[in-house]
């Protein structure tokens, strides 16, 4: 029941939230120098005044500011995001277009930092200062520090161009088609259809990006991972425990990963949200039709309704994996669920 | 338990393996021959028994809905799902009548009467009318959008009959026929259009919603058919059965929009794709001792310019015709060419090379610094001056408009002319500056709209880009006319005349110096033939075969 008042709240805070931010980026898009009849006519249209007036008639930018913001609030709580100026298309339909190829990529990052950051950081925590653990902390320095665009023509032009063991950019090689859109994510489409093939040919383009963006969380997660177990290793239990007898691995998986993976929980959720809010460069190198590359050209547009639409999109995966993940740290510690 | 860890790590380092594997299997078909794309042996795309060419394009644009189509590579697939009056067989030729058999002007060249062919059938199987044309190109000017402007000078038009369709002009227009050609007047099919939402009423901006349609398949009488549009991923033709025409042994296109230029060239040698669109110097030079590619470097018709305001509020000392010409013997054009690349003009003054009536490209050893200095000196100005030269952050087929900027600052610097650079986004702000007419000192570039000589009119004193500088028609009352005069002279040899005539006129004075007419770098396997850079249509599609 405690879990369910939590759960409405949560989802009572995310409408209050999100018409704040709506409110905060339409705000702040007028603020912003930008003007979208400059960025979106030609030179030549620039000049007919007549097609000025027809554009700003389309979409509504012949109107005063306030009657904006209303139109566009009214239109928001009906789920109407509004018309993209760069493309034509309603927002929704273009984000419904671009946002699975996303949390595709960044789910597969995700899986892959996770897995290798916990287990990296088990292994530097166990063996502490040994040179493992020094390799384990150089990699994962790297994975922070590393500029993802550079990391990913550098993986690019060795596992793609020289190597050939990985394919190049897109999401599939050029011999399938695109499998009927049901989720929008490739793999699970052609799962669907049953083309098991090009289910694995939808998995293997998703590596090479896939890796890129999981270094920089794979990173924290191995930092974050030791740091807290090396914590918990030190506490009194973990001493009851040793002085009782029970082996080393058994005291790490069963006594001290629990509590230790509670920030780490914290730190996939934001890199989650953090990769769901697309990555620019690495999806244009990449050449992947995300959420990324869709803001990055809306902005260059100064295509508001859209721009306004991403932010949106952002805010609403932060809130969701906030709250998800507040709910996780209440099954992995009963603690937290009682307070 | 350390086991256990080890097997879900090796499981997931196997699922990777696996995918990766599963690749390699279904990629080799395309890579060890480099015939990439021509069969789908382990893949479903539809194309085992034909030739699938795999092309990589930039981006930058949003619609492939002809009557919207502006930027530079919507053409490059409107051309081959749809069809013009007229069409430019290759770079260097006028426009031909294409889906016109033939054509007449009246004396007074206000009237233009259009003969069309009688058996070109639409995909759907509709046959194309003199109603079509009339469709499409009022359905181009009442839709407002970026090119609307074509049809200016196109007063009204009539359908006497099926096949004859009757231009009235506002005024004798000498690019008419080049117009007709743009990828925005071509010949829709007028019936599957408005079944669709089109309309072209006087209203159809408002009223008009064919363009969802339009950008999910095509509606020409093209030799392909666009059967998938994905916004910044890729479209694929697939060639039309119903081809009033001869087709090519080409049967699919897959168009990838990838605006990266290291991963053109990557995926161009490893075999993923066959043309590589929109290459740097950089990546050129990766490709050159490839197998299996071919490379085209040519000037395109985009040209760099400084632009110097006429306006003294503005311009300031730049202002000064002596001092506007001791700028233009500043500069090291060479050292502008090596910036842009290899295959880089520097145009004898307005009209780009290439064009009809162009004359030979300006000396690289026009620069004379002690000239200019001279200049300086008599213009008052001894000790050079200080001025800012605000640059927006766009760029011209790939060369960054700041490098452009730094290269005149440094050129400048030799004359004493200490230059400021004042950097300002093209939607903050300078792009109305710039429409304005109030910035005074820029480098700037202009993409070509219609693939006509004169598009370049417009720098003339008095005209769009000419009042930009601040350069009215009083200001020049000698050159100003020439406007007038090249637009009426239909005659190839008038035209030529006039064309000159402006060009000499402008090349020592003006505010605008040309600087460069940037490169188009394009690659691709050498299993095809006929791929060539096209000033109108970036490519044009249907003359590719396969070997």
């Amino acid at each position: 029941m405690d879990q369910l008042k939590f759960i409405i709240r949560r989802l009572l805070y995310l409408v209050v939230m999100l018409l704040g931010v709506a409110t905060l980026v339409f705000i702040l898009t007028k603020l912003i120098p930008g003007d979208p009849t400059v960025a979106n006519l030609s030179q030549r249209a620039l000049n007919d005044p007549k097609i000025v007036a027809a554009y700003k008639a389309r979409y509504g930018l012949d109107k005063s500011y306030p009657v904006q913001y209303l139109l566009y609030i009214r239109n928001l709580l009906q789920l109407d995001l509004g018309t993209s100026i760069r493309t034509n298309h309603p927002v929704l339909e273009e984000l419904g277009r671009c946002y699975p190829a996303t949390i595709e990529l960044a789910l597969f990052a995700i899986v892959i930092a996770s897995v290798f950051g916990i287990l990296f950081g088990i292994i530097s925590a166990i063996k502490r200062n040994s040179i493992l653990d020094q390799a384990v902390r150089a990699i994962s320095v790297t994975g922070v520090s590393i500029p993802s665009f550079w990391f990913a023509l550098l993986v690019l032009y060795f596992f793609y161009y020289k190597l050939h063991i990985f394919p190049g950019p897109g999401r599939l090689s050029t011999n399938f088609s695109a499998p009927a859109t049901v989720t929008g994510m490739y793999v699970i489409d052609s799962l669907i259809e049953g083309n098991i093939p090009k289910a694995l040919d939808a998995l293997s383009h998703l590596i090479l990006p896939g890796c890129v963006l999981a270094a920089f969380t794979m990173g924290l997660i191995t930092r974050t991972t030791r740091s807290n177990l090396l914590d918990v290793m030190s506490t009194d239990y973990i001493r009851t425990a040793k002085a009782k007898g029970l082996s080393g691995t058994k005291i790490i998986l069963h006594h001290a990963l629990g509590n230790a993976l509670i920030p780490v929980l914290t730190v996939i959720g934001l890199g989650l949200g953090n990769l769901l809010g697309g990555m620019v460069l690495v999806e244009t190198i990449f050449n992947w039709p995300g959420v990324g590359q869709f803001a990055y050209e809306s902005v260059m547009s100064a295509d508001f309704p859209s721009i306004i639409g991403v932010a949106l999109l952002i805010a609403l995966n932060y809130m969701v994996i906030n709250t998800v993940v507040d709910i996780l740290y209440g099954i992995i510690d009963p603690r937290v669920r009682c307070s | 338990m350390k086991k256990k860890l080890l097997a879900v790590a090796l499981s997931f380092a196997m699922v990777l393996g696996l995918a990766a594997c599963g690749n390699s299997d279904s990629g080799s078909a395309t890579n060890n021959n480099g015939n990439n794309g021509t069969t789908a042996e382990s893949g479903d795309n539809g194309s085992a028994e034909g030739n699938t060419v795999v092309l990589a394009m930039g981006a930058g644009f949003s619609t492939l809905d002809p009557g919207y189509v502006y930027e530079k590579y919507p053409p490059l697939i409107v051309n081959a799902c749809y069809e013009n009056l007229f069409k430019f067989m290759d770079n260097e030729s006028a426009a031909e009548p294409w889906l016109a058999e033939s054509y007449e002007f009246s004396e007074d060249n206000l009237t233009l009467t259009v003969k069309l062919k009688e058996n070109v059938t639409f995909a759907s199987g509709n046959p194309m009318t003199s109603a079509d044309v009339l469709f499409s190109i009022n359905r181009c000017k009442n839709l407002q959008g970026n090119p609307s402007f074509i049809c200016d000078t196109i007063e009204s038009m009539e359908a006497p009959d099926d096949y004859t369709v009757v231009f009235h002009l506002t005024q004798p227009d000498s690019a008419i026929l080049s117009k007709l050609t743009y990828s925005s007047l071509a010949v829709l099919d007028s019936k599957v259009v408005k079944e669709n939402g089109g309309t072209d009423a006087a209203d159809a901006s408002t009223t008009d919603t064919a363009q969802a349609y339009l950008d999910t398949t095509s509606a020409g009488s093209g030799m392909y058919v666009m059967t998938s549009y994905k916004p910044d991923e890729e479209v694929v033709l697939e060639k039309n059965e119903n081809y009033w025409g001869e087709g090519t042994n080409v049967d699919k296109y897959i168009i990838r929009i990838q605006p990266d230029a290291n991963a053109q060239m990557m995926t161009l040698s490893t075999g993923d794709i066959d043309v590589a669109m929109n290459l740097t110097d950089d990546t050129m030079s990766e490709l050159k001792d490839t197998e299996n590619v071919e490379i085209l470097n040519s000037a395109s018709k985009t040209v760099g310019f400084v632009m110097m305001n006429m306006n003294e509020q503005y311009g300031g000392p730049v202002s000064d015709p002596k001092v506007q010409q001791a700028i233009r013997l500043a500069i090291d054009y060479a050292g502008v060419q090596t910036i842009c690349g290899e295959g880089t003009l520097t145009p004898y003054s307005l009209i780009q090379s290439g064009f009809m009536g162009s004359k030979d490209p300006r000396p690289t050893d026009y620069t004379d610094v002690e000239k200019a200095k001279e200049l300086l000196t008599d213009a008052g100005y001894p000790d050079g001056f200080d001025i800012d030269m605000t640059v927006s952050d766009l760029d011209m087929e790939g060369v960054l408009l700041t490098d452009l900027a730094q290269k005149i600052k440094d050129d400048l610097a030799q004359v004493n002319i200490n230059v400021n650079i004042v950097t300002q986004a093209w939607a903050a702000g300078y792009g109305d500056a710039y429409r304005d007419g109030t910035l005074g000192f820029t480098v700037m570039y202009w993409g070509t709209d219609y693939n006509d000589p004169n598009v370049q009119l417009e720098f003339l004193p008095g005209q769009s880009v000419g009042l930009r500088a601040g350069w009215t028609a009083e200001m020049d009352p000698e050159l100003a006319p020439l406007y007038q005069k090249a637009m009426e002279a239909t005659e190839d040899d008038a035209r030529i005349a006039v064309l000159e005539e402006i060009q000499d006129k402008t090349y020592e004075s003006g505010p605008f110096i040309m600087i460069a007419q940037a490169p188009a770098h394009i690659a691709y396997n050498t299993r095809l033939e006929g791929v060539a850079i096209s000033d109108p249509y970036a490519m044009d599609l249907t003359l590719i075969n396969v070997k």
